[in-house]
């Protein structure tokens, strides 16, 4: 060892070695930092859900006056349903009814079994939607680019239909497209079932809808883990993107499956001067969903920050369209959706 | 210099002082450097040892960002560690850095998921050294670091991964006792580091990374201390010598803690740790000596 010949020192007083030593040992007395557990039983694993819902979840206070919401009445009621030899898919189903209590479609429990959910914000509602149809509109020469299916129809009107906002669009795939639509009158993006995805496919998206910096909304996230600990909000903006523009009128058309990244893409454009929407309301979403686990590794999913409108209005629970419109039978009947023909009626007049 | 410090003095004017301070610690800096120039000018040897080893072990993971619960699994990793004296205090003052990096792999109690994490972190420092008894040998100091890593669970959706970052002032101390075995020094040595104080990145408690992407800042650097984020870095090593190299085995344990913004987070480490030890000399002056 080199430090063997190196230093030949004198020997420190031991008193200042002691000293160091002491210090050092007293650092080692700081407590370790670990998380409060539960046992993997139906008990554990319902104290264990309850609890993260309490300290994570960030719309308690607001469904508390919107539904009526009362979390700890929650816990009483469905602690009373365990029982120690409950099997495990008695217990998934305890635990997602509990969790459904929260009328939220971004809250889930996964087993390897099943997925507990609340889809009652879309089931409830008439769909506003036959596949078919809007299949016959686009027919069998349509374009499609990346997630975008496009066409243009008989009167001149672009028709776009954007599925899922998972569907990933690039830059150069929204300027091929508007692009090439350039010519139209107008355009009728139909993002209707559309249940959400990326927020940067959303926002990418309405980047081209708008010439100049707007404010959309804002966003609010926990920072403790009390019911009503918020951070300030922050505003959100959509920048008007630097690339291909769409400088005619635009209509989206919504339903109640509208949720999520599609929710917040409408609360983005529904104010953009060029843009109208039509159709129902969209099913709502609000919340950016976080994930966390039980003591017996089933994933929960939740929302975990709160986005608001331009107005701080809450849009959890959707977004009214600024024209109403329902999908007519009478139309289906004769192979016309009714609210396509709507917006193309809306854009001729405009 | 020092006649318009005197001249500036008499004044007795507020910038008057304030130069006087710049000129004062600047020709004591100087005079540092100066001492520094002379004794390389003297230089008598600088020995050192650079290891490199490589570890497998086991790591005990939370993060509440990610998950409640605790993952634990395989840890692998590799440490290249540079020790010299210098000419500081009479060589007194040796040099060291350690450079560490480790991968993990890890899985939850259940067994339904997994989180991959890893991450590389450097350390600088200075030890003072004093030889108590023979064969026994002292060090402490002080070292300057930075860690950067990651741990990616591989099902959650908008809170994926967790980053790791910090730099810190740890408090050092190390033990080295060279003992005879068969005509051989085998050397012993015990050391520990001790992040004292340091800034550390930490998202809020339920802040998104979407969110820190779009540019939302919320006490997101913190400042770090042992009882906020008390660390611990701990290595017990052999050296035996061979015929060509030294080598060295022993036992690294890594504590990583920390608990802010309501957040809690540990990654406990114990790896068995090998490899071999270079001795070099830096501007080997015996000749130069010699001559003059």
């Amino acid at each position: 060892m080199m430090t063997h010949s190196i230093f030949t020192t004198k020997p420190v007083a031991r008193r200042t070695w002691w000293c160091f030593l002491a210090a050092m040992f007293l650092l080692t007395t700081v407590s370790c930092v670990d998380e409060e557990g539960f046992d993997d039983t139906p008990e554990g694993n319902m104290e264990a859900l309850w609890q993260l819902i309490d300290q994570h979840y960030c719309f308690l206070d607001y469904k508390a006056e919107a539904i009526g919401l009362n979390w700890d009445e929650i816990h009483a009621t469905y602690r009373k349903r365990l029982n120690p030899k409950m099997s495990k898919m008695q217990l998934f189903e305890v635990l997602s009814e509990m969790l459904s209590e929260l009328q939220d479609g971004h809250v889930n429990l996964y087993s390897s079994a099943d997925v507990g959910r609340n889809w009652h914000w879309m089931e409830d509602y008439p769909k506003q939607l036959d596949h078919e149809l809007r299949e016959d509109y686009l027919g069998t020469d349509y374009r499609i680019a990346a997630g975008l299916k496009y066409r243009i129809l008989e009167d001149n009107i672009a028709y776009v239909v954007y599925e899922s906002f998972s569907d990933a669009i690039g830059e150069g795939n929204l300027d091929d497209v508007l692009y090439s639509l350039r010519l139209c009158d107008g355009l009728i993006l139909d993002i209707r079932g559309n249940g959400g995805g990326l927020l940067t496919n959303a926002e990418r998206l309405a980047a081209r809808f708008t010439n100049e910096k707007r404010l959309v909304g804002y966003i609010s996230h926990k920072t403790g883990r009390g019911h009503s600990d918020f951070s300030k909000p922050d505003a959100e903006y959509i920048e008007p993107s630097n690339r291909v523009r769409w400088q005619k009128p635009v209509v989206v058309l919504t339903n109640r499956e509208c949720y999520s990244a599609a929710n917040t893409f409408v609360r983005d454009v529904h104010n953009f001067p060029l843009v109208t929407t039509l159709g129902d309301q969209t099913g709502g979403g609000s919340g950016l969903p976080f994930h966390s686990e039980l003591p017996n590794g089933w994933s929960v999913r939740f929302s975990a920050c709160i986005m608001y409108d331009a107005e701080m209005n809450q849009i959890e629970f959707g977004i009214q369209p600024d024209i109403p419109c329902e999908l007519n039978d009478d139309d289906i009947r004769q192979g016309r959706d009714t609210l396509i023909e709507a917006a193309r009626q809306l854009l001729r007049n405009l | 210099m020092l006649h318009i410090n005197s001249n500036k003095r008499r004044k007795g004017t507020a910038p008057s002082h304030t130069v006087h301070h710049c000129v004062r610690w600047g020709c004591l800096l100087l005079s540092l450097l100066l001492t520094t120039f002379n004794a390389r000018s003297e230089d008598w040897s600088r020995q050192g040892t650079t290891s490199w080893m490589v570890g497998i072990g086991g790591v005990k993971q939370l993060d509440t960002y990610l998950s409640p619960l605790e993952y634990s699994g395989p840890q692998l990793s590799a440490l290249r560690e540079t020790q010299r004296n210098t000419h500081l205090a009479n060589g007194r003052v040796s040099f060291q850095s350690l450079l560490q990096g480790a991968l993990t792999y890890t899985e939850n109690d259940p067994s339904t998921a997994n989180d991959w994490g890893g991450h590389v972190n450097y350390d600088a420092g200075w030890h003072y050294n004093w030889q108590p008894a023979t064969g026994l040998q002292l060090m402490a100091g002080g070292m300057i670091g930075t860690d950067i890593g990651f741990l990616y669970n591989d099902r959650n959706g908008n809170n994926p991964a967790q980053a790791r970052l910090n730099v810190d002032v740890s408090a050092s101390a190390a033990a080295v006792y060279h003992l005879r075995l068969r005509h051989r020094f085998i050397g012993l040595r015990y050391q520990i580091n001790v992040p004292l104080a340091g800034c550390m990145f930490s998202p809020q408690y339920g802040q998104s990374y979407y969110e820190i992407s779009q540019g939302n800042r919320d006490h997101n650097a913190v400042f770090a201390h042992p009882f906020n984020a008390f660390s611990c870095w701990q290595m017990l090593s052999v050296d035996i010598p061979l015929k060509r190299y030294t080598l060295r085995t022993g036992y690294l344990c890594d504590i990583h803690q920390s608990h802010v913004n309501h957040i809690r987070v540990h990654d406990y480490s114990h790896s068995f740790m090998i490899g071999i030890v270079r001795h070099f000399t830096l501007h080997t002056p015996p000749l130069r000596q010699e001559k003059r």
